[in-house]
């Protein structure tokens, strides 16, 4: 057999071979698979740059996990978490999504980034499976479809808050520079609602400064706004470069006020910026300060899991994404048994139950639309006071 | 397997025979991404903007996908043509490196045009095929083309002449091939290959932006041909398909995925340097399979 020949054949071998794989069975059919618990997927971030939002996510969805599973499960029944990295892009958000559900879960928590939400989203919404996003808070979300909902309130609506607080703490200030990554969805989408922000309270932008995600050095941009003199910094980052750029910002000798965004929004910034974190002002949607029996229950679980220290609002809202899922199911239950139910009927009386209720969270008590937004009753404006040491520190709340 | 992952394992191999085109004859262009990313934005704009293209908004009509792809390896065709000229002048890392320029190039652009949606980019991409069944057939139908011309290539005049430049440029020119015109034509091939893949890409993901066409993209393609191997096209598709499916089918081992992916990665050129196809293999195996047949008219061994 020839060299050319072998070619021809292994193409064809590997074509039919590609062609059968590719042949599998749908499974929308099939009952619910109960064995081992109620299957529930989630799909986080927890490699590639946005590991840091993934790994707050994933303790959130562990404590909560074991608060279901040791108050009962779903009327007797454990739920079972079957939990799945998206790297941080999109192809792996869709590998991961798609794998989750040809696994029979009832409902997906996830992705970490609102940007792999407008890839992965719509996979779920056309094979029919509740979504429930903890962290994704660009405009357009819940607006993919029905079956897509989130528990994170988008930032048009907490953001503005942090400078209404800035003008209460300093009211005579004039001159705002603004910095914002140019290629991240989460940064450009906020970065929007900041500068509307400021406008709105009489604070004319002197100067929009464009980064990169990647970029650890930000002199030049520094320089340039520093030039234009502002008393007020207002960054949309994430924790890294934000982290970088606060500590340059500082180095560089600004000594005004620094209002983040939710990006920062993780006390891992604080090994990043260490003691020139201090004084950030930070809008949240969660305040570890809130005096409610649902938060004082994750508080005394999170205290016990992780030694004292305080939650950050990521782990919060992904807890409260995974209580939603398994207070609804639980509802579910008791009206018709999940076990043998049909899976893809089950799936879609799991959405609405899930848009139906209304929940006792450690975010305070919330509800959806019927667009599968979150409706939160309370938000906060946090700023960062670090412990002399520089190393950790916390988001006190400012009443 | 499942049809998403043979999809995106499919779409790996084909922009891993668009960076082998221009190694066919000695160049390392690491531009794949830029057309790749081109020609999604062409799909992308057309089916969300257009509504010749769009369809319903939900479903697109698949001419509509084909007329795109079409478009969109064109545009990707022409930029290359049009820079392809200088561009070409530059041999080895200096070409690559112009072409990570280039790639940058049209990511910050990408990021910054009026109409390219931003660092958001471009999201609600309507679906030609209701399942990722009908993606893999399509994507298959076109990988076995590209396969199939790349594989005439060895028989024509053009891919001599490639494989002529690829040994030794100097030596090739002085036999009277038009060196910088079939590098030329390997390069624009290699970039409307990636720009219909790209098209047919920005579909099957649902939301297309700018980080389809960075930096890491490009080392990610390069590591396709690097472990299949250069020399016939039978390796780019292979690493294509085997380093897009790792990291999913490693699934199982949990945090450890990563590193494993990496060690494969680091561990495939270390034991076989040529990649994982070479010709003595291809020989190798072309014997063992043809021995049983031929038995009676073995060649004598060479003294």
């Amino acid at each position: 057999m020839s060299v050319g020949r072998l070619l021809r054949v292994g193409t064809g071998l590997l074509t039919l071979s590609l062609l059968l794989a590719g042949c599998g069975s749908d499974d929308t059919n099939q009952p619910v698979d109960v064995t081992g618990g109620v299957p529930v997927g989630a799909v986080l971030a927890l490699t590639g740059n946005a590991n840091v939002y993934g790994q707050d996510q994933k303790i959130g969805l562990e404590l909560a996990l074991q608060q279901r599973n040791g108050s009962g499960g779903i009327n007797g029944r454990p739920l079972k978490l079957a939990l799945e990295d998206s790297g941080s892009d999109e192809p792996g958000a869709n590998a991961a999504f798609t794998l989750q559900i040809n696994r029979g879960v009832l409902a997906l928590i996830g992705p970490t980034l609102s940007q792999q939400a407008f890839s992965a989203d719509p996979i779920a919404q056309r094979r029919g499976v509740p979504v429930v996003a903890p962290s994704n808070t660009a405009t357009g979300i819940p607006e993919i479809g029905f079956f897509i909902s989130r528990v994170s309130a988008q930032s048009s609506v907490i953001a503005p808050l942090a400078i209404e607080r800035a003008l209460t703490i300093q009211p005579g200030l004039k001159r705002a520079a603004v910095f914002y990554a140019q290629d991240d969805a989460y940064s450009t989408a906020e970065t929007t609602i900041f500068q509307k922000a400021l406008k709105e309270k009489g604070l004319e932008p002197v100067t929009v400064q464009r980064t990169q995600l990647n970029d650890q050095d930000f002199q030049n941009q520094i320089s340039a706004a520093l030039r234009e003199k502002p008393d007020l910094i207002v960054l949309s980052l994430q924790a890294v470069d934000g982290g970088n750029l606060i500590r340059q910002l500082r180095e560089l000798g600004y000594r005004g006020l620094i209002v983040a965004g939710n990006g920062m929004n993780t006390p891992n910034i604080y090994p990043i910026c260490q003691k020139y974190c201090d004084g950030l002002l930070i809008a949240q949607a969660y305040s570890p300060e809130l005096d409610t029996p649902a938060n004082g229950a994750f508080l005394k679980a999170f205290k016990a899991a992780k030694g004292g220290a305080i939650p950050p609002q990521l782990t919060a809202q992904a807890y409260t994404a995974l209580q939603v899922i398994g207070e609804a199911l639980v509802r579910l239950d008791k009206r018709q048994p999940l076990a043998g139910a049909p899976l893809a009927a089950t799936r879609k009386q799991l959405m609405q139950e899930i848009l139906a209720g209304s929940y006792a969270t450690p975010l305070g008590e919330i509800r959806f639309t019927p667009e599968g937004e979150v409706i939160q009753s309370q938000f906060f404006v946090a700023q960062v006071r670090m412990d002399p040491d520089g190393r950790s520190g916390r988001f006190a709340l400012l009443k | 397997m499942d049809a998403a992952l043979l999809e995106q394992m499919l779409l790996g191999a084909l922009l891993a025979l668009s960076v082998y085109l221009p190694l066919r004859c000695g160049q390392l262009s690491l531009a794949t991404p830029g057309f790749y990313a081109v020609g999604g934005y062409v799909a992308a704009l057309l089916s969300t903007g257009v509504p010749a293209f769009a369809g319903s908004g939900a479903t697109s009509p698949l001419p509509a996908l084909v007329a795109e792809m079409v478009l969109g390896g064109m545009l990707a065709g022409l930029i290359a043509l049009a820079i392809g000229g200088p561009v070409l002048r530059l041999r080895g890392i200096y070409l690559a490196i112009a072409t990570i320029a280039l790639v940058e190039i049209l990511r910050v652009l990408n990021l910054n045009l009026p109409f390219t949606g931003g660092a958001m980019g471009i999201f609600g991409i309507p679906q030609p095929f209701a399942h990722a069944r009908g993606y893999v057939l399509f994507t298959l139908a076109l990988l076995a083309l590209a396969c199939w011309l790349c594989q005439r290539l060895e028989a024509l005049r053009l891919g001599r002449a490639m494989a002529a430049i690829r040994d030794d440029e100097l030596a090739a020119a002085s036999l009277g091939i038009d060196t910088p015109r079939t590098k030329l034509i390997a390069f624009v091939a290699s970039a409307v290959l990636a720009g219909l893949t790209g098209a047919l890409a920005a579909h099957f993901f649902n939301s297309w932006n700018a980080r389809a066409g960075s930096f890491d993209a490009s080392i990610t393609t390069l590591a396709f041909v690097v472990f299949g191997g250069s020399r016939f096209w039978l390796g780019p598709v292979l690493g294509g398909l085997a380093l897009t499916a790792l990291p999913e089918l490693l699934r199982p081992v949990g945090d450890l995925r990563l590193i494993l992916f990496g060690a494969v990665i680091l561990l495939g050129p270390l034991f076989f340097p040529q990649g994982l196809v070479t010709a003595e293999r291809l020989r190798w195996l072309a014997a063992l399979l043809g021995r049983g047949r031929h038995r009676d008219r073995q060649a004598p061994q060479a003294p």
